[in-house]
């Protein structure tokens, strides 16, 4: 509906804007960047004084927490920029430089995946026991109950130290190729000689479609064998099998949340401030709504499947998670996570208006940590169905460690931000996108 | 039925949304509130112009979708627990996970007829008759290639002389009167 609009006339009632001279992020990203790396430093020491104090722990399955946190901004970004490209449309355009941004950080992503492999003993059995005489022993010493030494056994195959190595190479390389070839593309296309043309855009875009079709399947294989390796796997006597997707719409949740937070905090200033319009903003917002119920849907569907089955074998996961003082976390987990987005997004007016959503936008992201922490912490012997905080104050490491990991990331997100152009230019969508609200 | 007699409005024509679009803003401004645009596709600015930016739809739906919520959560709460209690698993009898989702369906099913039928209502539709059909060029422009603009008779600025002039400013393409 967008094409052949000066037919219908409405050319005449108002001018499109032009693009400011400078397309480059503004300057104040340095300021925030600063800003971040204070944060994370200030938390890092707070950190640092929990693992002092005998809370190492905590303090390993926090770090866990924000490493998870940043590989859903890093594969989720990759995952939406490819849906956008295959999807078409205005808000893909809007999204596209932050979103090639997070992924461009896949390699402080894999960095800071190393402490997580070398102190796996602490958090994974499939660590502590990596072979059959080991499991042997640590059933005959009562350190593995049956069904633990039994899940271990029948699941080396992918749980082993070796075998997960090997799986994260893969999985690493495989992202790494999409993200190089999807960043060196959107470069070219800006500097192609013919760009503006009908001919230069058709190429491009079915060049990039045929990329990121196929990419956005593969991805949801590497990111289900991920939140299987690192998360799933803390409990290993445990399984549900739409674990994978339900990650994939928790990425969805954060990387729009967190695209449209960054989108909405650069329109203060140019360029974005010229292209940012409440009608895509609108849209987006509709869009997190989907992923918002989606995200109960899969959650709820998964808690339906194992209560209605009722045994023992699937039944303790969720038990772990409600009783002994869990009962809490689980329905601020409802209300942060579900409640309040889903119920504020109904509203037309705050998805039109920037100080709300940017308001939303980040208690969404913190939502997604809180639910992680839900996901993660109960999985440990001395926590299931046991929430307490005297003699447990290092359990506040899931706060500030996630905090530091986040605000490095964050640094680093920015610095690649800077890099570029935040406005695409060589696509037909930026004409559109100048165009005055309403104009179709 | 007495059969009525007199004018329904005054309908202009245009050739261009834009042109329909400065009419209606003028005759807003000169104080006219009863009229309404007529345009072959949706044109967001002629609601914008003619002040009705906001409607009751949403209302309508978020209404039915509680009453859904509620209607199939009791329902389900009243078979299972009074109507025909029955040992299902042993689970007890208020079983409230088992009962959520029939209640999203209906919410969703709810507030769907909510906002269909609430749109009709609002929109006054089902309308067998409407006048505006009297005028030849309505009949034949208003699905396709013209925009049209009528003030209604009912409104208390409106007076065929006048108002006929005050149209006749904005070069529509034709200013007509409509019987009832």
């Amino acid at each position: 509906m967008a094409h052949g609009h000066e037919q219908h006339g409405h050319g005449a009632l108002t001018e499109p804007k032009t693009l400011p001279a400078s397309l480059q992020a503004p300057e104040v990203v340095a300021a925030w960047r600063t800003r971040a790396l204070i944060v994370a430093a200030v938390a890092a020491i707070a950190s640092l004084l929990f693992l002092f104090a005998g809370g190492a722990d905590h303090v390993m399955r926090g770090y866990l927490l924000g490493w998870m946190m940043t590989f859903s901004l890093c594969g989720g970004g990759l995952c939406l920029l490819m849906l956008q490209y295959v999807s078409g449309g205005k808000w893909g355009l809007l999204l596209r430089r932050p979103l090639e941004a997070m992924t461009r950080t896949l390699p402080l992503v894999i960095i800071l995946l190393i402490p997580i492999l070398v102190f796996a003993k602490k958090l994974y059995l499939w660590a502590a026991f990596p072979t059959f005489e080991s499991v042997e022993e640590g059933l005959k010493s009562k350190l593995l109950t049956e069904a633990q030494a039994h899940a271990l056994n029948f699941k080396r195959p992918m749980l082993s130290p070796v075998s997960v190595i090997v799986q994260m190479v893969v999985v690493f390389a495989i992202m790494g190729a999409f993200t190089y070839f999807l960043n060196k593309w959107s470069l070219e296309r800006e500097a192609d000689p013919e760009r503006g043309s009908q001919g230069s855009y058709d190429r491009w875009r079915i060049k990039f479609e045929n990329l990121s079709g196929i990419g956005v399947l593969i991805y949801c294989g590497l990111l289900t064998i991920v939140a299987i390796d690192f998360i799933m796997a803390l409990d290993v006597t445990w399984y549900s099998s739409v674990w994978g997707l339900l990650f994939l719409v928790g990425q969805g949740y954060v990387v729009l949340a967190a695209a449209v937070h960054s989108s909405i905090r650069l329109a203060k200033y140019e360029p974005m401030a010229t292209i940012l319009r409440k009608t895509e903003q609108y849209d987006l917002g509709k869009f997190m709504l989907g992923f918002v119920m989606l995200n109960i849907y899969l959650a709820f569907a998964q808690f339906l499947i194992i209560w209605s089955g009722n045994v023992p074998e699937e039944l303790p996961w969720y038990l772990n998670r409600i009783r002994g003082g869990w009962w809490v976390i689980c329905t601020c987990d409802f209300i942060f996570h579900w409640v309040i987005p889903f119920v504020l997004l109904l509203s037309r007016d705050l998805k039109r208006s920037r100080s709300k959503m940017l308001a939303l936008t980040g208690w969404m992201i913190f939502a997604r940590g809180f639910d992680l922490f839900w996901l993660i912490e109960p999985n440990f012997p001395d926590a299931a169905r046991n929430l307490h905080l005297s003699g447990n104050l290092s359990i506040l490491a899931y706060i500030t460690v996630p905090v530091a990991i986040l605000g490095i990331w964050m640094a680093f997100y920015l610095t690649t931000l800077m890099s570029r152009p935040l406005v695409v230019v060589n696509d037909p969508h930026t004409e559109e996108i100048l165009e005055p609200e309403h104009a179709h | 039925m007495p059969v009525k007699e007199g004018i329904y409005g005054l309908l202009a024509e245009f050739d261009t949304p834009g042109a329909l679009v400065d009419a209606t803003e003028a005759a807003r401004d000169a104080g006219y509130r009863r009229m309404e645009c007529y345009t072959p596709y949706p044109v967001e600015e002629a609601a914008e112009a003619l002040g009705a930016v906001r409607n009751r739809v949403p209302l309508l739906t978020l209404m039915g979708g509680i009453m859904g919520l509620t209607t199939a959560f009791l329902m389900q709460t009243w078979i299972s627990r009074w109507g025909y209690p029955m040992n299902f698993a042993g689970r007890p009898l208020f079983s409230w996970p088992a009962f959520i989702i029939p209640t999203y369906e209906w919410t969703i099913l709810f507030s769907g007829l909510s906002a269909a039928f609430g749109m009709l209502a609002l929109n006054g539709l089902p309308q067998p008759y409407h006048p505006l059909f009297n005028a030849p060029n309505f009949r034949q422009g208003a699905t396709d290639h013209k925009f049209f603009l009528c003030l209604e008779a009912i409104d208390p600025k409106f007076d065929v002389n006048e108002t006929r002039a005050f149209l006749e400013q904005f070069h529509a393409v034709s200013v007509v009167e409509v019987d009832l």
